[in-house]
């Protein structure tokens, strides 16, 4: 039997620091372990003892990439505790904020980390000389996305407009019509990045995910929702840990997440879009079937599809926000004085998946203990599942080619390895 | 492509990228600060965005950019490089401090293949000795950053190097 290892030490094209490591003897995989060696962050330890009322900053800073997921999680947790309503006009400026990240996060992935494994070429410079149309249209995108962070959060890495109950100020009628002509020249760029992306080789392969993602009954889901799976089941957000548990592996900073007496399951697009299809825009729904994509899809590499499907949407919906927008009466929600002991859940969609906050308050709203559970972290053990399969299904590829191929396989998911560690590097061995 | 068309334009643009909390990676932001202050008015001064793919709307067309920032590539704590950057990209060796979204490298690579590099770019690489998360500049590091101050002066005071050729073909 001829043994094999494949190793990658330095992934790159990820958010963060990473590794894997894949044994096999003949073609069965032994071991495939994703490894995150970015140092952990203890960011759940460092919010004890601070205010409640601080978590909405201190916990954007674990990401540079989605901070607004921290934010959105974060305070929705705080206003669940503290039984606070947001007016719908704040929740409408939330849920554009959220749109403009998702649109600056997938371009990024899409066209500079995820679209050179595709088309063959080592990164995104070397895409940008053959392709430069191409990648000057992603970033336009990103910097679609940049200008709604701007305008709501104030800037577009680390927003600081977000509080618990609102905003520290709320967006001018002028600074909206600027926005919205951003987003309305963007929608034509988001329609052609599903052109561009639907035309990349997909070989024919399916995994049998099974999906979590928030649903409700009116919208594609971003800042709320019920946690529902494809196994058939529901549960409301405060029962998130009942149901769904981390536990540590030797060979990773970061948890990984499993659902109690089942497995391994997996956040993010593929997810949100399988379990919400019937909730995008009939203009994104169109996409999607001139993309040729059905409305659950469970082939990885096209993963790039529904994101740039989720790009369209994000516009679309941005723009529908930004035409309706009315500067709201006040920016925030009175807050209780004095703040009592309680506890609180906020679970929202970030970009690459479900993004859990869990806060237990004392008096005066003192944190007495947190718990975050990032996408990566949940997605991380079904990615594992991803590889082993991979290298099974083609155990005649050389080293090379298949290091490359489990280097794609790995960001079909865009791990962000900075948020799991709150959390890569590759090692295959063949025997 | 928009162009920015703030006042001053049409001075130079002096970029200083780095982490203030990372020891010597503080070293480009603290350049900057000095220069702020030795040269009011005769240049625009930019604290490096976080989002490295917002250099190229910053550079974009720009007649002259400077950047400075903290390097790692083996020579001793304090050394000071200067790199007059061409269409061959950046040195792989100099190993420039970067964050998460991206380096200066990367902006560089894809700037001269989207045609939006500025005219000339002359990035001053400050060796660093220590970046760990941490307050506090290491002392050889410090040491240089006087003479690293002056060298730039002494940069934007001269002609200015040759074109860097990054004219926009898709304007």
């Amino acid at each position: 039997m001829t043994e094999r290892t494949i190793r990658v030490d330095y992934l790159a094209r990820v958010e963060g620091e990473g590794a894997f490591r894949l044994r096999m003897t003949g073609g069965r995989v032994e071991e495939a372990e994703l490894r995150i060696f970015e140092p952990p962050r203890f960011f759940e330890a460092f919010l004890k003892g601070r205010s409640y009322a601080e978590a909405p900053d201190i916990t954007a800073r674990i990401c540079g990439i989605c901070p607004v997921a921290y934010q959105m999680s974060s305070t929705q947790a705080m206003e669940r505790a503290l039984g606070l309503r947001v007016d719908p006009a704040l929740k409408d400026l939330r849920r554009l904020l959220y749109c403009g990240e998702w649109i600056e996060s997938h371009a990024l992935h899409i066209y500079l980390l995820h679209a050179p494994d595709f088309l063959g070429y080592p990164d995104a410079i070397r895409l940008a000389k053959d392709h430069p149309e191409a990648v000057a249209r992603g970033l336009a995108l990103k910097k679609a996305g940049n200008a709604v962070l701007e305008t709501l959060g104030g800037r577009s890495v680390h927003p600081i407009n977000v509080r618990v109950g609102g905003f520290y100020r709320v967006p001018t009628r002028e600074e909206m019509d600027r926005l919205r002509s951003v987003l309305s020249g963007a929608l034509a760029e988001a329609e052609e990045t599903v052109r561009f992306v639907s035309g990349f080789p997909f070989p024919p392969v399916e995994e049998d995910y099974e999906f979590v993602a928030l649903t409700s009954p009116d919208e594609y889901p971003l800042g709320e929702g019920t946690v529902t799976s494809s196994a058939g089941f529901t549960v409301p957000p405060e029962r998130f840990e009942e149901v769904f548990e981390e536990s540590q592996v030797p060979y990773s900073h970061a948890l990984q997440s499993h659902r109690r007496k089942a497995g391994a399951y997996l956040v993010g697009p593929l997810a949100r879009y399988a379990l919400n299809h019937d909730r995008l825009t009939p203009r994104v729904r169109q996409a999607a079937r001139d993309a040729g994509l059905p409305p659950v899809v469970r082939n990885p590499d096209q993963s790039i599809v529904v994101r740039a499907l989720e790009v369209l949407y994000a516009v679309e919906e941005g723009l529908r926000l930004a035409e309706a927008y009315r500067v709201p009466p006040r920016p925030a929600v009175e807050m209780p004085d004095p703040v009592p002991a309680a506890e609180g859940v906020g679970i929202t969609e970030a970009p690459r998946g479900m993004l859990y906050h869990r806060y237990r308050l004392g008096e005066g709203g003192i944190i007495q203990e947190a718990r975050i559970v990032a996408p990566t972290s949940q997605n991380q053990a079904r990615i594992e599942e991803d590889l082993r399969h991979l290298a099974e299904r083609t155990p005649d590829l050389d080293e090379a080619r298949l290091t490359s191929a489990l280097e794609h396989a790995i960001r079909n998911h865009d791990p962000c390895i900075s948020c799991a560690t709150h959390f890569l590097k590759l090692d295959l061995v063949r025997q | 492509m928009e162009r920015s068309t703030e006042p001053g334009e049409g001075l130079p643009l002096v970029i200083g990228l780095g982490n203030a909390h990372r020891r010597d990676d503080r070293a480009g932001l603290e350049v900057l600060r000095r220069l702020k202050d030795l040269l009011p008015g005769k240049a625009r001064f930019l604290e490096g965005p976080e989002d490295f793919t917002a250099l190229l709307d910053l550079w974009a067309g720009a007649k002259r950019v400077v950047v400075v920032d903290a390097v790692s590539s083996g020579a001793d704590p304090g050394t000071i490089h200067r790199i007059v950057v061409g269409p061959e990209g950046l040195p792989g060796t100099l190993h420039l401090t970067s964050t998460h979204g991206g380096s200066l490298t990367e902006a560089v690579g894809l700037g001269y293949a989207l045609g939006r590099m500025p005219d000339s770019l002359v990035v001053y690489g400050i060796e660093a000795e220590d970046l760990r998360v941490a307050d506090g500049l290491s002392p050889r590091v410090e040491a240089a950053l006087p003479r690293a101050t002056e060298r730039i002066v002494e940069e934007l005071r001269g002609p200015g190097p040759s074109r860097t050729g990054g004219g926009p073909p898709h304007a």
